[in-house]
């Protein structure tokens, strides 16, 4: 199969970018790693006769944080900037260690958060300690932007509620309380280059006496989406966790999950992976949260 | 013996410099005028009739310079088995029916890749599909269509061995055990891909650069394919990616680059992309195999019966080679009085399977060395003074086979013993951490000439001039494991001058000593280094009256040849310069040069190898019992590779070779569908390990002094593929209980041995 | 599809070329500017024998498209060494710590190494072996690379320091 053709435009405005995707709405992809589409399209999978790339749009690539407010990640975020960014790590352990893990260094280093999460694959490792996290995306198009909670943002493997001529041009994450714990685990037979068989990530926010106030549990490589856990979520909340609590909770991700048997793994295996790592993704969780610094 | 300085020395590779600053050329950089790009259409089915194919349309599109199929090409069936010629089963292009998914059916060439490549979309192929057979219970069964109509129940090959009374043995043995095992396909993952360039200056003669590890047996199969004389085909030097036994045969794309280059009169190229190899090449023979063992209450060996199914995929590629060695491997490390091998080379619709580091014996000793922890556990022996008992020593005899001229196994296994701390960790056993062992033996080259080759196994030129250089011209080839310095380490000893002095001409049939067999079966070293030293002795003898002559020397003398001086041995200030020597003996020959050509081929060494390599490996892993993940912690090796020519490079053999054995037991599997289609295609789903994922290791090194060996040198490339894969898995089994008797060891494997998973 | 004009900065000399908007990087490289030295070994992005430096940076030249490095600064292997005789460091330690064997992988062994140490010059060898999980070897089982790496960081912290 050779490269398709295409058109490859380099604007450097987001206005431009915005006016390239509604003119070519048809047939246009945004490019900025190109570490997704560019192996689709050489595969076939996707023949786009235009791409508009991001690269040379002043302002994208910024990653900021406000107490209060919490962290935005531009739509041209490396995944690698975001992994060794001091408060991402700091506060955000589990989104800073899928992005110092996922892919390869030369990957991390060219494709960006916002690309993992429009690919959109079951597996994509950003994906669930955002969704962890309470993260939304800020999509924009001509007419203007709307804020899509990360949870209703993935419709199914590569599919996304991104409209035509909508982009992503940002990615909001609320700020961690005091008193939060999270983490990321994910299992491959081999340690890089890799796609991840199974991950969770999970978060956790507790109040002064150890109760659960918040919990946000999601899943990788599960389902055809990155998914939450609203029952082993429930499970939690509001109440004092200890070992068999978090048994539970985990026994709900797994009734939440809906794996298949492919070439990384097979279904029984990912279901009982899940509960393994739940259970520790939730103890590490708390054990950071009773530290009492995120 | 002690040996020459230079000997044994970790020496950098001479061609290292080349390679860290992107200078060495590959195939693929190589770059002609008029170059064409070829492409090669493949069958999408593992087992159909061609009922025709349209190329009009590709030969009509502009920039198409040529479109071959079968019918085009003159139909003469290769394969490395020349003495055989019914096992030669190849064509390049098929005629008339496919075998596997991936099968070649046409080839084109265009002014560039993509052109070629659209070509290739434009043909038309009407495919009837056959039944598939894909397995070798399949193959074998009742009733099973065939794969080749010449072959009958798709048996290719079948050896047996047969010595020693094995029902006598069985019946005297105290305990007896019989197991089946499976074990999965896996593959070279070399990192360059195949790639060659043709061209044709001269009507009906063409060269070829292409990365292989046999430029001798690539010219013979293709002058032979294109009814060419020998001479009218030249093979030459690049600079080869690893090979692994992956690259050792006549290839489909280096037979259509030639041909068409010839048609064309333009220099064709072909270069595979990693989906190709991953999805069509040659990989390692997958195995069913069933193996009986008994034994003394005491644990000595009495009799084995081991019988061996080969996956050999749609062709006989070096599987019929597998199929033997892998009997021979069968019995090689122990001392069995009673043996009886049944191998059989069996066809089926997939790619074909061929020559993988080890050869046969991977396989083989997966099942020896597992069976052989099983039983050192039932009869409450440790298993190291198990293997101890039943250990091969210098002078035993395998039957038929050989008798052993340099074995330091015992030795290997006392060492690693010590250096893994093995009796104490095992008397203080860690929750999901384990040590298991693993041993292997290993061929020094082949006796054996299947290639019929009517050459020497092994030859070198050596030139020496005036200037105090020297020139050595050898078809050896160095696929990255080392010998372009190996070789001149050796013949900078015979002639005492700096290595640096020593020009190299490597791999090019047309202006190296005929022959080379290629690097493969671990024969380069001894069996090219014997070809050096030859070669070397000869000169010597060429220069050596010279000082006789001007020194007027009693003939009672020995000469030596050490730091650039030729000199008087008993006294070393009676000499001149090795330049100076070279000039004086120039002056006597008017105007002949002195050049003089060494050979080697094993004689009374039997029929197997003319000399063994043994070890012995630890491995030392943690499993994560909550994921069934292994993690390997340090590997512990002691090996004999004889005397090492050079230190660094064995070392880079045994870490490499640990790479690969880590993978092949935990990681790398070749993943089919029910049509016969590879589901992996890529590296990101092929998982060979990483960097991460390597452990630390410590080694041993256990010297002994071959006699057959150039300055006492046996292998070290091959042999320690083999032990890496039964040592992970015994370890495992010590760490979890599970025992793995289908590999590759997976974490939803052990977890279900567990009972984690139901 | 119509040609685009693209000006390469590669190892400090510019090059004009006309290339197809769906041609990559590595290929530019390749056949188009002659410097072979960065390989392909798999064209997806998952071995890191095309590993070059733009702006900074360790990529996969397999997937970045020659038009997206237009004005941009990359640094192939062939940048490394001052001159055939001078080796960069990195370089040095591969020839002597025996890091070599086929040599398909070194390139971009070589340009993860470069990149790392910039980013990291005093790496341990977790980091070192962090920083190379994505370049493939067969031939090596990594070690001696590790090794290599660990010497030429030492070595360019002494020399710096004596600089």
């Amino acid at each position: 199969m050779a490269m398709p053709q295409f058109q490859v435009h380099q604007p450097k405005t987001l206005e431009s970018v915005l006016d390239l995707l509604g003119r070519h709405r048809s047939s246009v992809k945004l490019l900025c790693g190109g570490t997704d589409l560019l192996i689709k399209m050489r595969a076939g999978a996707q023949a786009p006769e235009h791409l508009v790339s991001l690269n040379r749009v002043a302002g994208l690539k910024t990653i900021s944080y406000a107490g209060g407010d919490g962290l935005v990640i531009g739509g041209a975020a490396r995944i690698s900037q975001v992994g060794k960014n001091a408060e991402v790590r700091r506060l955000y352990p589990g989104l800073a260690h899928a992005c110092s893990v996922m892919a390869t260094v030369q990957i991390r280093n060219m494709g960006t958060v916002a690309g993992n999460l429009v690919n959109a694959a079951p597996s994509a490792d950003t994906a669930a300690p955002l969704l962890a996290y309470g993260a939304s995306v800020v999509a924009v198009e001509r007419g203007g932007r709307r804020q899509i909670k990360l949870v209703d943002f993935f419709t199914g493997p590569g599919l996304t509620v991104l409209e035509p001529g909508e982009m992503v041009e940002a990615i909001r994450v609320p700020d961690v309380s005091p008193r939060s714990g999270s983490c990321y685990l994910r299992l491959s037979a081999r340690s890089k280059v890799d796609i991840a068989a199974v991950s969770v990530a999970g978060f956790l926010n507790l109040d002064l006496e150890g109760r659960v106030i918040r919990c946000r549990l999601a899943l990788g490589s599960v389902g055809p989406t990155p998914l939450r856990c609203p029952e082993a979520e429930q499970i939690l909340e509001g109440q004092t966790p200890d070992e068999k609590l978090i048994a539970q909770a985990a026994a709900a991700c797994v009734r939440a999950s809906r794996p298949i048997d492919d070439l990384r793994a097979t279904a029984a295996y990912r279901r009982a992976m899940v509960q393994v790592l739940a259970q520790r993704v939730l103890t590490q969780s708390l054990d950071m949260a009773k530290g009492g610094t995120p | 013996m002690k040996n020459p300085a230079i000997i044994g020395k970790s020496i950098p590779r001479m061609d290292a410099p080349a390679k860290v600053t992107g200078r060495a050329l590959y195939a693929d950089d190589l770059k002609m005028p008029a170059m064409l790009h070829g492409k090669l259409l493949r069958s999408p089915l593992a087992h159909a009739l061609i009922k025709r194919i349209d190329v009009s349309k590709a030969k009509a599109l502009p920039g198409v310079k040529d479109v071959i199929t079968g019918a085009d090409i003159p139909q003469v069936k290769y394969g490395n088995w020349r003495l055989v010629p019914q096992s030669q089963d190849e064509l390049a292009l098929a005629v008339d029916k496919v075998r596997f998914v991936g099968d070649e059916v046409a080839a084109v060439c265009a002014i560039d890749a993509d052109t070629a490549q659209h070509a290739i979309d434009l043909i038309e192929v009407e495919y009837e599909e056959l039944p598939l057979i894909l397995s070798v219970e399949e193959a074998t069964a009742e009733g099973a269509g065939l794969v080749h109509d010449e072959s009958k129940g798709n048996v290719s090959l079948v050896r047996k061995i047969d010595y020693g009374d094995l029902e006598g043995m069985f019946a005297k043995a105290d305990y007896i055990r019989e197991d089946t095992f499976k074990v999965h396909p896996v593959q070279h993952a070399y990192m360059e891909p195949c790639s060659c360039v043709a061209h044709s200056e001269e009507a009906n003669r063409v060269t070829l650069w292409t990365s292989t590890q046999t430029p001798y047996i690539v010219q013979c199969l293709l002058a032979s394919t294109l009814g060419l004389p020998e001479n009218n085909v030249r093979v030459m030097k690049v600079q080869v990616g690893g090979g692994f036994g992956g690259k050792m045969e006549l290839r489909p794309w280096e037979f259509c680059a030639s041909f068409m280059a010839m048609r064309t009169g333009r220099p064709v190229k072909f270069t595979l992309t990693r989906a190709d190899e991953l999805a069509f090449g040659r990989r390692r023979h997958p195995m069913s195999i069933y193996s009986k063992v008994g034994f003394t209450k005491d644990g000595k060996l009495l009799a084995k019966d081991f019988q061996v199914m080969l996956d050999g995929g749609a062709y006989n590629a070096m599987g019929p080679t597998a199929t033997f060695l892998c009997g021979t491997f069968g019995n090689m490390l122990y001392n069995y009085p009673a043996y009886r091998y049944f191998g059989r080379h069996v066809y089926t619709n997939k790619p074909p399977a061929s020559a993988m580091r080890g050869f046969g014996a991977p396989q083989a000793a997966f099942v020896a060395e597992t069976q052989m922890n099983m039983a050192a556990e039932d009869l409450g022996i440790d298993p190291i003074d198990i293997r101890i008992i039943n250990a091969m020593q210098t002078g035993d005899v395998i039957p038929d086979v050989a008798t052993i001229s340099s074995c330091g196994f015992k030795e290997c296994l006392e060492k690693v013993r010590e250096i893994s701390g093995w009796d104490e960790k095992r008397k203080n056993p860690k929750q999901g951490k384990g040590l298991g062992i693993g041993c292997f033996s290993f061929i020094s080259g082949g006796v054996f000439n299947w290639f019929n080759t009517k050459y020497n196994f092994s030859a070198a030129e050596v030139s020496v001039y005036e200037d105090g250089t020297a020139q050595l011209a050898t078809m050896a080839c160095d696929i990255g494991q080392g010998p372009d310095t190996a070789m001149r380490q050796i013949l900078a000893a015979e002639l005492g001058i700096p290595i640096e002095n020593i020009r190299l001409i490597a791999m090019d049939t047309a202006t190296t000593p005929k022959a080379d067999l290629g690097s493969w079966g671990s024969r380069v070293t001894l069996m090219n280094g014997n070809a050096v030293i030859d070669a070397a002795k000869k000169i010597k003898e060429m220069l050596i009256p010279v000082l006789f002559e001007e020194m007027d020397l009693n003939q009672i003398h020995d000469i030596a040849f050490e730091d650039g001086r030729v000199f008087v041995k008993a006294n070393p200030k009676k000499g001149i310069t090795f330049g100076e020597c070279v000039y004086k003996a120039l002056r006597g020959r008017r105007g002949e040069p002195l050049t003089a050509r060494g050979f080697y081929t094993p004689r009374n060494k039997g029929l197997v190898s003319p000399a063994f390599s043994f070890g012995a490996q630890i491995a030392e892993v943690d499993v994560d019992t909550g994921t069934g993940l292994i993690k390997v912690e340090k590997m512990y090796t002691a090996h004999d590779c004889g005397m090492p020519i050079n230190k660094m490079a064995v070392e880079g053999q045994l870490e490499g070779a640990i790479q690969m054995g880590l993978g092949y037991a935990l990681m790398e599997n070749l993943i089919m569908d029910d049509k016969g289609r590879t589901l992996n295609t890529t590296f990101l789903d092929y998982k060979m390990p990483t960097a991460e994922d390597m452990p630390p290791g410590e080694s041993a090194d256990v010297f002994t002094y071959e006699p057959e060996g150039p300055y006492g040198a046996k292998e070290a490339g091959e042999g320690l593929a083999i032990p890496t894969a039964p040592a992970i898995t015994h370890a495992v089994h010590e760490a979890t209980g599970y025992r793995c008797m289908e590999t590759p060891i997976t974490p939803e494997k052990v977890l279900r041995a567990l009972d984690k998973i139901k | 599809m119509a040609k685009q004009n693209i000006e390469l900065i590669v190892n400090g000399d510019r090059y004009e070329v006309a290339v197809e908007p769906n041609r990559m990087l590595v290929d530019v490289l390749r056949e188009d500017l002659g410097l072979t030295g960065t390989k392909i070994g798999c064209a997806q992005g998952d071995c890191g024998a095309c590993t070059v430096i733009m702006d900074g940076v360790s990529i996969s030249s397999c997937l970045t498209l020659a038009v997206e490095a237009h004005q941009r600064d990359v640094t192939t292997i062939e940048g490394l060494a001052t001159s055939p005789q001078e080796l960069h460091p990195i370089q040095a330690a591969f020839v002597q710590h025996g890091a070599v064997q086929c040599g398909y992988c070194t390139p971009g062994m070589v340009m993860s190494a470069k990149h790392l140490l910039n980013e990291n010059p005093h790496p341990s060898e977790e980091e070192i072996r962090q920083g190379l999980s994505g370049n493939l070897c067969r031939c090596t089982g990594y070690n001696k690379i590790v090794e290599a790496i660990g010497a030429a960081a030492d070595k360019m912290a002494s020399s710096a320091k004596e600089g």
